[in-house]
């Protein structure tokens, strides 16, 4: 809040004293102009429907004939959870993703920003080319990889058998053990230039002046990333380690597209297989997949905020 | 680095020969990089100008001439209609983009002001940004039943209204951020001149909020263009859908015309891609803010 102190010639005319004075009564006309409209909308469009998804989790919601009959069935749907052999797979998917992506991710992109950091030339174009596969839509990501992967002619196999790794062209998104790792790097490579990026501001905030200084005191260069840029990250590092593992938790698009969670819900995450419990399967009950939306939104809220206790304890010394 | 004039040392010594080579391994390393990230746009590309035909005989050559067939096709061929797609994306993402701009606005500005500062206002603040948090899927379901409840499946109104909610929590901090950082003279100016609190916003503040509502535009603008999940959720008819939904359906049914379905990526990134060559600082800037304030 602002103290109106100043000691300016206008401040005791009446004209000011009454605005001053006016300024005192609190403005709830406009306060409710500005604020109702956004708050109203974000009620109704969402909170009702977390509120609502809370609620059906614990119904069973059926249509018979035309008719929905919602039951009560208490923390059944919840019950069902740890049996549901997909969901199961699901979350062990999701959680390796979550996991391992963001790692990859992190050190590409750490590494990266630091070659370029170290003023190499054509910086300027790397950070928009790199940063390009972040606008195209998840479909056309999702689908031009799936194309590169195809086992018969796509891009990689072709080139694999091109120069002799006949042994290496498997048949990608059909066995048991790949898909879910082509879902990892298709993903890396589509989202690994908003993380690259992000670090790169953050190295450019670092004022040169440390760095110099950490030279004329001899020190090698990877002393200086170690000792000096490194640790000045970290706030941003953080930043990027946790937007990381939430995005890959929620991730939807490239992975339906790519795999559509097959071959035999072998690469299912939580998220495809939300979708597929609630608008695929003949099954009408939307109970089920509420129940899995709500446990699925604590599991996340749980691992955020493990993930921002590991992170943030090493900041103490 | 400072030359030594001592003629006794070589021209070239150890330190700068490696220096050189340090530099251009490093470049060839970011350029195969930049390759790597590159090879599918460049992929597509070629495909979309060649036929089927020499797509399925040679799929990695060279297109022979450029070959605007596919193209004309798919834009002007009446039963493909691709033109369809985008006028439905074109639609939803205009709508939802003015809306979200008219409520961010207003919100941030009765959020960033001190003026307007009460009790509870940090409160509504927080529960705002706590969308943030939610997974989509917590949230679709309902939403699918309100829109059916409603008669709104497989309208604009569907996608604007729930494109638009997905977003507010972003555009409004956005907003408020920026409000808060302007000073109070020129608002406390516009009052003692009589104006109302929401000429002063109009026509004295907002015009000054330039810059972040550029920011809000393109981010939006991007989210709303690409978006997947509710498209293909909420509109089932073909007719109705927004180029994402469009093009699984599309790829789909041409899976074996490498060609069209080639062209058809391409068109769908182009006008992203086109403003993004134009506006890329604004582009990055804007999409990191969030990040990096936060």
């Amino acid at each position: 809040m602002t103290t109106k102190a100043h000691a300016s010639p206008g401040t005791f005319t009446s004209a000011a004293v009454s605005s001053r004075n006016v300024a005192r009564k609190k403005p709830w006309g406009p306060i409710l102009l500005f604020l109702a409209p956004v708050m109203l909308f974000y009620a109704a469009f969402v909170l009702y429907p977390v509120g609502a998804t809370m609620y059906n989790s614990f119904h069973t919601i059926e249509a018979n004939l035309g008719q929905i009959t919602t039951t009560f069935v208490g923390l059944d749907n919840y019950k069902a959870l740890p049996d549901d052999k997909i969901f199961i797979q699901a979350v062990k998917n999701t959680f390796i993703w979550s996991t391992v992506g963001p790692t990859i991710e992190l050190i590409t992109a750490v590494g990266l920003a630091l070659l370029v950091y170290f003023k190499v030339p054509f910086f300027r174009f790397y950070r928009v080319a790199w940063f390009t596969p972040m606008l195209v839509s998840g479909v056309i990501v999702g689908l031009v990889w799936r194309w590169i992967f195809n086992y018969d002619w796509g891009l990689l196999n072709v080139g694999l058998r091109a120069i002799g790794l006949d042994s290496l062209a498997v048949n990608w998104l059909g066995r048991r053990d790949t898909p879910l790792a082509v879902v990892i790097f298709v993903h890396f490579w589509a989202t690994f230039g908003f993380s690259f990026v992000l670090v790169l501001a953050g190295l450019s905030t670092i004022s040169n002046d440390l760095v110099e200084a950490a030279r004329v005191d001899g020190a090698s260069t990877r002393q200086i990333v170690w000792r000096v840029l490194i640790p000045l990250l970290r706030p941003v590092l953080i930043t990027v380690t946790l937007l990381s593992f939430m995005g890959k938790m929620r991730a939807f698009n490239v992975v339906w597209v790519l795999t559509g969670g097959g071959p035999l819900h072998f690469s299912e995450t939580v998220a495809t297989y939300i979708q597929k419990r609630a608008f695929l399967w003949r099954s009408i009950d939307l109970g089920y997949p509420s129940a899995m939306a709500v446990a699925w939104f604590g599991i996340v809220l749980l691992g955020v905020g493990l993930l921002k206790l590991w992170l943030g304890r090493k900041e103490t010394y | 680095m400072t030359t030594k004039s001592i003629p006794m040392k070589p021209a070239i010594d150890g330190r700068m020969v490696r220096h050189s080579v340090r530099q251009v391994l490093v470049t060839v390393l970011l350029m195969s990089v930049t390759l790597l990230i590159i090879i599918p746009f460049l992929w597509m590309l070629a495909m979309s100008f060649r036929t089927t035909g020499e797509i399925l005989t040679d799929p990695y050559g060279l297109p022979t001439r450029l070959n605007f067939d596919n193209y004309s096709k798919l834009f002007f061929d009446p039963e493909i209609g691709f033109y369809r797609y985008f006028g439905n994306s074109s639609i939803v993402t205009l709508g939802a983009l003015m809306l979200t701009l008219a409520l961010s606005t207003l919100g941030g500005y009765g959020f960033g002001r001190s003026r307007y500062d009460f009790r509870f206002r940090g409160w509504l603040f927080a529960l705002l940004l706590f969308a943030l948090m939610l997974p989509p899927q917590i949230m679709y379901i309902p939403q699918f039943q309100m829109m059916t409840k409603y008669g709104l499946l497989n309208t604009y109104w569907a996608l604007i209204l729930l494109y638009t909610a997905s977003q507010l929590p972003v555009s409004t901090y956005l907003m408020a951020t920026y409000f808060q950082s302007l000073p109070e003279e020129l608002e406390e100016a516009a009052r003692i001149d009589g104006a109302s609190d929401l000429r002063v916003f109009r026509q004295v503040m907002l015009p000054l909020a330039r810059p972040a509502v550029a920011t809000v535009i393109l981010i939006n603008f991007l989210q709303f263009w690409n978006e997947l999940l509710l498209a293909v959720t909420m509109v089932t008819k073909p007719d109705m859908r927004t180029l994402p939904a469009a093009m699984m359906l599309f790829v789909g049914e041409n899976s074996a015309d490498y060609a069209m379905a080639a062209s058809s990526l391409v068109a769908a990134m182009l006008p992203i891609l086109l403003l993004y060559i134009f506006l890329s600082d604004k582009f990055i800037e804007g999409l990191t803010a969030g990040a990096l304030k936060g």
